[in-house]
């Protein structure tokens, strides 16, 4: 029984093929659980789901192997969403494939019977707005409060990136025409329309013939040039001249190459035929109904010219980002201008820029003042432009008092902070902020204000120092921007230091700047002294190494030195962050580590 | 052990995860007993709690040893 079992914090696909090769099966049976948007006759806008995912996906796969002994099934897939789930999408997709359909039938029914017995999943809490963050837990539909109050401000790198993914759900989609759509995320999978290529077509310069017809003389009946399209049955002595891409009149036929032939006039006299028809068969690229790109695809221009193919010229494709960025504080002046004692440079501002280059999107920029009050009048002059913006960012100062200063600004915006610490090296004082878009903030338990629905904004304030600034826009924004397109956040991969890392312990995780290059496994193991396996990038949330036979190199990642958050020196080099765990004193050279690549190796596709 | 609160569990002890160290390997009732000490407002939820040991539900007699992944999972309600 093949099963695939996934549990995703992404929308579930509209629709999905069954397997192919299925062998003996009678039934593809599909069921998909979606969030009800009433219960007790209260409006739910969403759900949120929580999974305890290395026990669910367990659990999925035992139900369906126990159950199989009695109802047979040959293949199972089995998606289940977590987090944030709007009213009327699915929470759940299952399809089985059993011999007969009453199989199918009986098996699913006791399947989703025993899921909701036994799988560790949980409807968490029904939201009346979309609005979500650990700081509206009291907005849960039931009015029993928790007992005790649920404080989350400091996050570990992994808690803080899952808690961006769950509030940073894809903007509704928009058509874009292919020549606007580079880098965008495709929105729905694009199937082939047809057959590829959709007739039969020559590949050579020639005749063709019908494969089964050994006579060696024939009569040409029809030219066909490259642009005809003149389908007619062939009889046994007919050929017609064909030229290479030419769309031949019939299937089952042979092109025989215009140089092993002797033409004379009508006349066509075969000298010689090869063993292969010369024929490019329909469908044999893509058969019709296959995908081409799926949905959460971010559009290079290998997948534009697929799109282009098939004539989806306005896929739909994610918004481009309304991004909003202000720098803060008075020592900060712009870089054609000669700092006084105590001031700066702004570094920051072409930082945060040129880092959003590798996402479709609109920046804006701006300064607000230190004084909180000409802030926040600042502020309320450019409220429409706040409003406006999917994305706010705030460079604040490092200290505590600054930090403050940023998180005091984001919640009279009207955000509810979700975390404001996160236990990385450098970038501490993170601040992540949802608002659901609305003016009105409700001003108790700190909550953020109530939104109408399909508008969520997110906001983060980033550690003043640049090095900070580079580290949290790697692996917390990008996430964010990720999510909101609809996309694939960056992934942390696996690779091999290339040298000893000696450092102090640090109680967080740091976030390393490093070069990271591609060695190929004899000259990386002959360029260190260790014995140890050579793999190409393994998956580092699955744990899971290459295949011995596709071990063809590995990442060597070469630490760069840094010494505080402020130190700017090593990020032109910089193209991947090392995952040092906490209380870690050291790593060995060839010591296998997590990296996340950062923006100079993703590009503009 | 790792033992990792979910759902409604996570707002009665305000955490996701408690790290215990225990001397010794501890059966069902001395794992409930050092729970409901540092966290008394799971005792209400004891009844309805299933517990599950390095990612399968754990049969009365489980031991819990000290590298085991504990979770206590309230009742479920997926799909």
């Amino acid at each position: 029984m093949e099963i695939e079992i996934q549990l995703t914090d992404q929308p579930i696909a509209e629709k999905y093929l069954p397997p192919p090769q299925l062998g003996a099966v009678g039934a593809w049976l599909e069921f998909r659980g979606v969030v009800r948007g009433e219960e007790n006759g209260r409006t739910i806008r969403a759900l949120e789901y929580e999974a305890y995912p290395e026990m669910a996906g367990r659990e999925i796969r035992r139900l369906l192997q126990d159950i199989s002994a009695r109802h047979p099934c040959r293949a199972a897939k089995v998606i289940h969403r977590v987090g944030v789930i709007p009213a009327g999408e699915t929470a759940i997709y299952v399809g089985v494939a059993s011999p007969h359909r009453g199989e199918a039938i009986e098996l699913l029914a006791e399947f989703m019977d025993r899921l909701k017995q036994d799988v560790p999943v949980w409807k968490r809490r029904a939201l009346p707005t979309n609005i979500v963050g650990d700081d509206v837990r009291s907005l849960t539909l039931s009015a029993k409060k928790p007992e005790t109050p649920h404080v989350v401000s400091y996050k570990s790198l992994d808690e803080a990136r899952a808690a961006i993914r769950s509030r940073c759900p894809p903007l509704p989609a928009v058509r874009a025409p292919l020549a606007e759509a580079l880098g965008r995320v495709l929105r729905e999978t694009v199937c082939a329309p047809e057959d590829l290529p959709p007739v039969d077509r020559s590949m050579r310069d020639g005749y063709a013939i019908r494969a089964d017809d050994a006579s060696k003389t024939f009569s040409v009946v029809d030219t066909i040039h490259a642009a005809d399209w003149k389908p007619r049955q062939l009889k046994t002595g007919e050929a017609v001249r064909v030229a290479t891409g030419s769309a031949l009149p019939c299937e089952g036929l042979r092109v025989v190459m215009q140089e092993h032939v002797e033409r004379d006039g009508d006349k066509l006299h075969v000298a010689r035929r090869e063993n292969s028809t010369n024929v490019r068969l329909r469908g044999e690229e893509v058969r019709q109904g296959q995908p081409l790109v799926s949905a959460g695809t971010k559009l290079n221009a290998g997948a534009l010219a697929i799109l282009a193919t098939v004539g989806n010229a306005n896929p739909p494709v994610s918004p481009r980002l309304r991004i909003l960025h202000f720098t803060t504080g008075d020592e900060i002046v712009t870089p054609d201008q000669t700092p006084k004692p105590g001031q700066i440079r702004d570094s920051n501002s072409i930082l945060i820029r040129s880092l959003l280059q590798n996402f479709p999107c609109d920046v804006e920029q701006g300064h607000l003042p230190e004084d909180f009050e000409a802030a926040k009048s600042e502020v309320a002059n450019r409220k429409s432009q706040i409003e406006n913006a999917d994305v706010l960012l705030v460079s604040g100062g490092a200290s505590v008092g600054e930090t403050d200063f940023t998180r005091a600004l984001l919640e009279q915006l009207g955000f509810g902070i979700v975390f404001s610490q996160v236990s990385v090296r450098p970038g501490r004082p993170l601040i992540f902020g949802v608002n659901g878009g609305a003016s009105v903030p409700v001003p108790h338990c700190g909550i953020g204000s109530l939104a109408p629905p399909n508008k969520v904004r997110v906001a983060f304030g980033l550690p003043g120092n640049p090095l900070a600034h580079f580290v949290c826009f790697h692996f917390a924004v990008a996430a964010a921007l990720a999510g909101l397109t609809g996309g694939e956040p960056p992934e942390f991969l696996r690779g091999q230091l290339a040298e000893k890392l000696d450092d102090k312990p640090c109680p967080r995780e740091t976030l390393w700047p490093a070069r990271w290059e591609w060695r190929v496994g004899q000259t990386f193991l002959s360029a260190s002294s260790g014995d140890f396996p050579v793999a190409c990038a393994d998956n580092a949330n699955t744990g899971q190494e290459c295949p011995a036979n596709q071990q063809t190199g590995m990442s060597a990642l070469h630490l760069l030195a840094w010494a505080s958050s402020g130190d700017i020196t090593c990020m032109a080099a910089a193209n991947a962050l090392v995952r040092v765990p906490a209380n870690c004193a050291g790593l060995d050279n060839g010591a296998k580590v997590d990296f996340l690549p950062v923006a100079a190796m993703l590009g503009g596709g | 052990m790792r033992v990792l609160f979910f759902a409604q569990l996570k707002d009665a002890t305000g955490c996701n995860a408690v790290e215990l160290a225990a001397a010794s390997p501890l059966n069902t009732a001395q794992l409930w007993t050092e729970l409901v000490q540092r966290f008394p407002a799971l005792a209400a939820h004891r009844p309805n709690v299933r517990l599950a040991r390095n990612w399968e539900y754990a049969a009365p007699d489980a031991i819990f040893a000290d590298n085991d992944e504990v979770a206590l999972l309230p009742p479920v309600s997926g799909g």
